[in-house]
C-alpha cells in the first residue's frame, strides 16, 4: 500500500490543478470563517462571537469546510482521476505492470491520504482560532464537539468516493465534473422535492447519498427554525448518527461499483 | 524455452470477431514479428496479453508461468502499443521513474535508457514539449527500463518522418543485438523482413501463416526475361532443370530460381542459341509477395 501511495505522490507533487486546488481548499477553509469578522451585525439568532469560540465554532467552521471540501478535494478527486483517463496513463500503467486492483488501491489510498492532511488541517484550524477567541480556555470545553473532526473525514470520503465513481463511469474528466456538480447542486434536490415528496411525504427523503454527506456537517440552524420545525414535525437534517451510517454505506457502494468498473472494462 | 503461449485466443466485439482461435509461441531469443493489414487484430492481440483488453475466450501463459500473476509477469516487459502514454506536465527523467517505480526496478538505469534513445539533453524538459519521434523514443526508453525480458513494439514507427523511421529501427536492431525477445506488430512487411527472425502472418483476427521469416519466404528468387522471340525463349527454358517455374506475362517471362544462381549465366546460355535478351531483371521474392500470395489479394 505505502508503495502505491509514494507511487501516486511522484504523479501529483507537480500537478498543478492538483496543487491550485488543494492550496485554494488550505486558503479558503479559515479564510470564510474569519471573514465574519468584518461582517456588521448579525441576525439576531445569531451571536457573532460563537463562531470563533470553542466549542461552538465547529458547526460554522465545519458547514464552511464542508462547501469548500464539495468543491476543492470532490473536484481534486475528479481530475487526478480523469487526468489518468485523458492521458491513456491508466492503460500505459497497467501495460508496465500495474494490475487494475492496484491501480484502484493506489487512488483509494491516495483519497484517504489526502483526507487525514485535511482533517487534520481541519483541526489545527478549529483549535487554532478557538484558542485566540475563547477568554477561559479548559479542556472539556476543546473537546466538546470532537465528533465534528472524524464527520469532517468522513465528508472528503464522501464527496471524493463519489467523484471518483463518476470520473471512471464516464471517463471523461469535463464531463464528470459538470456531473458532480449538476447532481450535488441540482439533480438530487429535484429528486427529493420535486419527484420524492410528490410521491411519498417522507423523512427517507433525506437519506440521498450527496444529502447525507453533506448533513454530515449540516448548515448551522439557528434555535428558532429547529423549534418551527419540530411543530411541524419535519426534520430538515439527518442526525449525525443518521448521516455517519448512510454517508458510509453510499461511498462503500460508489467504491466498489468503481473498482468493478475498473476491473471490467477494456482500458 | 517458451516466452509466451497463446492459446485459441478470441475476441469480439459484438459482431465481429477481431481475434479469431489465435494460438501462437514465442520463444527466447526470437523476434517475432506479427504482419497482418490494419484493423486485423494484432493490436487487439498484444493489448489482451499485455492485460488492457478483457478477451472472451482462450488463454495465455507468460514465460512458462514463472510468475504467480499476470502483471508480476508484465512487470517484466517492456511494451509501446500504439501511442506513447506519459504524464504530460513531467519531464522524461520523472516519467522514467514513475515506469521503474510500478516495475519495481532495482537500481533502474535512467542514464543508459535516455541515451540510447538520444534524449539525454532533453531529459529535463516537459513529456508535452516534445515533438512526436521524441515521444516515440521516450516510449522506447521507457520499455528499456528495469531491464525486461521482452520487448513488444506495436506499429514503432507509426506516423513517424523518414528520419525517425530510421531512428526507431536502428534502436530496435540495436536492442536485439542484446540478445532481448522482441514481439513486434507491423502493417509494414519491409519493415518485418528487415528486422524479425519469425513471423505470424494474421487477417481479420485469423492466423494465416507462421515461422521463420526464411521459411515463410522462399529462398528463390525471381528472374524477369524477355527476348525478340519469347517462343524460342520458352522453348530453351523449358528445358532447363535449373529452373522450378516459370509464368508468362504481357511479353514477359518469370522464372524462379535458387538464391546463388547467376544471371549472367542465363544471359550466356540465351547468347549461345542465338537469342538476345531485350530485357533481364534479377528479382528478390519478397514477403510483400509472400504476404498477398497467402492473404488471398
Amino acid at each position: 500500500m505505502f508503495h502505491l501511495l509514494q507511487l501516486e505522490w511522484k504523479k501529483y507533487k507537480n500537478y498543478m490543478p492538483f496543487r491550485v486546488m488543494f492550496i485554494l481548499f488550505l486558503i479558503i477553509v479559515p479564510s470564510m470563517l474569519m471573514m465574519f469578522k468584518s461582517f456588521g451585525e448579525l441576525p439576531d439568532e445569531f451571536n457573532k462571537e460563537d463562531f470563533f469560540k470553542f466549542p461552538t465554532l465547529w458547526p460554522y467552521l465545519g458547514y464552511i469546510a464542508n462547501w469548500a471540501v464539495f468543491f476543492f478535494l470532490g473536484f481534486v478527486s475528479v481530475i487526478m482521476i480523469g487526468m489518468e483517463y485523458t492521458n491513456k496513463t491508466l492503460r500505459q500503467s497497467v501495460i508496465t505492470g500495474l494490475s487494475r486492483r492496484q491501480f484502484f488501491l493506489s487512488k483509494f489510498s491516495f483519497m484517504i491520504a489526502i483526507s487525514l492532511v485535511a482533517t487534520i488541517y481541519f483541526a489545527l484550524v478549529g483549535i487554532s482560532i478557538g484558542f485566540i477567541h475563547t477568554n477561559n480556555v479548559y479542556y472539556t470545553k476543546v473537546i466538546q464537539n470532537w465528533d465534528y473532526i472524524p464527520r469532517f473525514f468522513l465528508l472528503c470520503i464522501g464527496y471524493m468516493s463519489f467523484g471518483f465513481f463518476l470520473v471512471v463511469w464516464i471517463r471523461r474528466t469535463g464531463i464528470a465534473l459538470f456531473v458532480y456538480l449538476v447532481y450535488i447542486m441540482f439533480l438530487e434536490l429535484a429528486l427529493r422535492w420535486l419527484v420524492h415528496m410528490r410521491l411519498f411525504s417522507h423523512r427517507s427523503m433525506l437519506f440521498y447519498p450527496m444529502n447525507a454527506t453533506e448533513d454530515l456537517l449540516p448548515i448551522p440552524i439557528p434555535k428558532i427554525v429547529e423549534e418551527m420545525a419540530k411543530e411541524v414535525k419535519f426534520d430538515f437534517l439527518l442526525s449525525p448518527l443518521e448521516a455517519t451510517i448512510t454517508t458510509i454505506i453510499y461511498s462503500s457502494i460508489f467504491l466498489y461499483l468503481a473498482y468493478r468498473r475498473l476491473q471490467r472494462t477494456n482500458l | 524455452m517458451p516466452v509466451l503461449e497463446i492459446q485459441h485466443l478470441t475476441k469480439r466485439y459484438g459482431n465481429i470477431t477481431a481475434v479469431d482461435d489465435l494460438s501462437l509461441e514465442v520463444n527466447a531469443g526470437e523476434i517475432f514479428g506479427i504482419l497482418g493489414p490494419n484493423g486485423s487484430g494484432k493490436t487487439t492481440t498484444l493489448g489482451i496479453i499485455l492485460g488492457i483488453i478483457n478477451k472472451n475466450a482462450g488463454q495465455y501463459r507468460w514465460f512458462d508461468g514463472d510468475y504467480a500473476q499476470d502483471h508480476m509477469a508484465r512487470r517484466q516487459i517492456g511494451a509501446l502499443l500504439e501511442t506513447p502514454n506519459f504524464y504530460p506536465y513531467l519531464n522524461a527523467l520523472d516519467n522514467l521513474k514513475i515506469v521503474a517505480h510500478i516495475k519495481r526496478a532495482k537500481q533502474p538505469d535512467f542514464e543508459r535508457a535516455l541515451k540510447l534513445v538520444n534524449l539525454y539533453e532533453r531529459r529535463k524538459y516537459a513529456f508535452k514539449t516534445y515533438s512526436l519521434g521524441m515521444k516515440q523514443r521516450l516510449a522506447i526508453a521507457a520499455a528499456m527500463i528495469g531491464d525486461p525480458k521482452v520487448l513488444i513494439f506495436d506499429e514503432p514507427t507509426n506516423g513517424l518522418d523518414p528520419q525517425g523511421i530510421a531512428e526507431v529501427r536502428d534502436t530496435i536492431r540495436a536492442i536485439a543485438e542484446e540478445g532481448k525477445t522482441i514481439l513486434m506488430a507491423s502493417h509494414i512487411l519491409d519493415e518485418v523482413e528487415k528486422v524479425c527472425s519469425h513471423v505470424a502472418i494474421i487477417k481479420k483476427g485469423v492466423l494465416l501463416a507462421s515461422g521463420t521469416v526464411g521459411s515463410i519466404i522462399s529462398d528463390q528468387i525471381q528472374v524477369e526475361l524477355a527476348a525478340e522471340k519469347n517462343v524460342d525463349l520458352l522453348q530453351l527454358l523449358k528445358q532447363q532443370d535449373f529452373i522450378s517455374e516459370i509464368q508468362q506475362e504481357n511479353g514477359i517471362l518469370r522464372i524462379m530460381v535458387d538464391e546463388d544462381f547467376s544471371v549472367a549465366q542465363l544471359n550466356a546460355l540465351a547468347y549461345q542459341n542465338g537469342i538476345t535478351l531485350t530485357h533481364l531483371v534479377r528479382k528478390k521474392r519478397s514477403l510483400e509477395s509472400e504476404f498477398l500470395e497467402i492473404t488471398g489479394n
